[in-house]
């Protein structure tokens, strides 16, 4: 009896584990060619808006960003105070009605993290865990 | 002839279905094209309207599936700043629109700073919450937006400009503050939906309408205030025709011609949109007006005014990932003219959305309308006994790509 409560504990405990091992908190990465940009929490909000829309001497801002999950939304609002719901109405409005250039949407965070080490000017986030060298780990100064 | 009308538009509706049903299977969102800069969007939407008692919104009593809209729009950036981009846009309301493709935006937009913009070409006209984007259902549970402020049958005369647009955006501590100026030209004809307010019977034309429109000019802004408050906005939008003139055969003598301008019509709209968890509200206030002046041959001008006053709220709510409801009142109003049940228009409105994709969505939405203001009785729409009150169905499909 008391194996049996030992093995239910101990596999609640692995799956536990496994699941704050699966998300570590958002991270906010970039090309390296962005790595000498200044970015601060207004001109982040910003350029997650649409509003800015080129570095000041890295070129033409490409956002990347993943279609949904718990990074997605923890990263948006605390970038921008949106939902994932209400950012991706945000820029459908915007890339609908001519007022912007719709964000590269991405279901891997490896395929968002290849194209921003890919894409000059490119800026996107993905799970901390999953950041490597190929790209900047960008701090946003508060 | 109804009967062959009332068949081409099955038609085409079905035609339109299977369209929709093969694009489902190829959509995934508005994507570059390689490794260009292109990307391509847009949506189609077919739907069915049913009205108990009077031809409102369109030809509808009775049900009809005269009722889509399709756009595709293609754009690019050029350098660091630069963008330029275009959408073809279609429609049908009942007898509006035909399915005739129109240049909906065809913009360059120069991009110097946050601070600074600058839009030059065919540009969406901003005014209140939704103006912009009217067309989009995809970023709402409505079927049709508040009827008060967004009439769908001004949608032509309402969607955009030809001219330029500053633009930019301020911060000002927790907060920021979006500005937009325009001056240009709106492109009208008889043919668009703005006549229906012209032709009306008992108006100033005679059937078969007015003859030309024209508009001098358009100039106006609009002003955003994002507060510091989670998910809370206030909007401000004003402009203003000049020469809004029209000219057509005189109702009561219709082998002369009437002259009918206003020197000077404006929009006044406040807005306010609270987004909370999986709530938005909103509320929008609208005054229209202007004074007039009409002249027929052999006779002195005369003079009058005109305007409305209108306002709504909503609410709606994402339940979850596949629906969401809303509901909207609004109230629309003749500010000069008081003729009863003809002078108003009370609207209560309730919708389901449901996703069935990330592309693909479904809508059905119930009115109960009461008043008869802006239910026109023209050649294209007819309502030679109008009731005083009466229920809308809608249903509508939309797929966005």
């Amino acid at each position: 009896m008391k194996t049996r409560i030992f093995r239910i504990i101990g596999g609640a405990a692995f799956v536990l584990l496994a699941a704050l091992q699966a998300f570590a908190g958002p991270s906010l990465i970039g090309n390296k060619n962005v790595a000498g940009e200044k970015i601060d929490a207004t001109s982040l909000k910003s350029i997650f808006l649409g509003k800015k829309v080129a570095w000041d001497g890295a070129g033409r801002i490409t956002l990347a960003v993943l279609k949904g999950g718990p990074v997605a939304e923890e990263f948006l609002k605390g970038a921008v105070d949106m939902s994932v719901s209400a950012f991706n109405n945000h820029w459908r409005r915007l890339a609908m009605t001519g007022g912007g250039t719709a964000p590269k949407s991405f279901e891997k965070e490896e395929d968002l993290r290849k194209f921003v080490a890919e894409t000059p000017g490119a800026i996107g986030f993905i799970d901390s865990a999953n950041a490597d060298t190929s790209v900047v780990v960008l701090t946003p100064a508060p | 002839m109804n009967k062959i009308s009332s068949s081409l538009g099955r038609g085409r509706a079905v035609s339109a279905f299977l369209l929709s049903a093969a694009l489902a299977g190829l959509a995934r969102g508005a994507v570059p094209i390689g490794d260009s800069n292109v990307q391509i969007g847009g949506f189609f939407s077919q739907g069915w309207l049913y009205n108990s008692d009077n031809n409102y919104p369109a030809q509808d009593k009775g049900g009809t599936f005269d009722f889509r809209e399709m756009a595709v729009n293609v754009s690019t950036t050029l350098g660091s700043h630069a963008r330029i981009g275009a959408q073809a846009f279609a429609q049908r309301l009942g007898a509006l629109g035909e399915d005739k493709v129109i240049l909906d935006w065809a913009q360059l937009d120069y991009n110097f700073n946050p601070l600074f913009g600058v839009r030059l070409g065919r540009v969406k006209y901003p005014k209140g919450l939704y103006g912009e984007a009217l067309d989009l259902d995809v970023v709402r549970p409505y079927v049709f937006l508040p009827n008060a402020v967004y009439s769908p049958v001004l949608r032509d005369f309402s969607a955009s400009f030809d001219g330029a647009m500053i633009y930019g955006s301020w911060n000002v501590a927790k907060s920021s503050i979006d500005y937009k100026f325009f001056y240009g030209k709106i492109p009208v004809s008889p043919q668009k939906g703005v006549s229906e307010f012209y032709n009306d019977s008992g108006g100033l034309y005679a059937a078969p309408g007015v003859a030309s429109i024209n508009i001098k000019s358009v100039t106006g802004g609009q002003l955003t205030w994002n507060t510091p408050v989670s998910g809370l906005r206030f909007v401000y939008s004003y402009s203003f025709f000049t020469n809004l003139a029209s000219d057509g055969p005189f109702a009561q003598y219709p082998v002369v011609n009437l002259h009918f301008n206003f020197p000077r019509l404006s929009y006044n709209t406040a807005s306010a949109e609270y987004q909370w968890k999986s709530w938005v509200f909103a509320a929008e206030y609208q005054t229209t007006g202007g004074d007039y002046d009409f002249q027929i041959p052999i006779a002195p001008a005369s003079k009058g005014k005109y305007g409305t006053e209108a306002w709504y709220v909503s609410a709606s709510r994402r339940l979850n990932d596949k629906f969401e409801v809303g509901a909207y009142y609004g109230d629309l109003k003749d500010r000069y003219t008081s003729n009863g049940y003809h002078s108003y228009q009370h609207d209560l409105a309730a919708s389901l959305r449901y996703d069935l994709t990330e592309h693909v969505l479904f809508k059905i939405e119930a009115h109960r309308i009461e008043g008869t203001y802006q239910v026109f009785d023209t050649v294209r729409t007819t309502n030679p006994s109008p009731k005083e009150s009466s229920t809308l169905f809608a249903v509508k499909t939309t797929l966005s790509f």
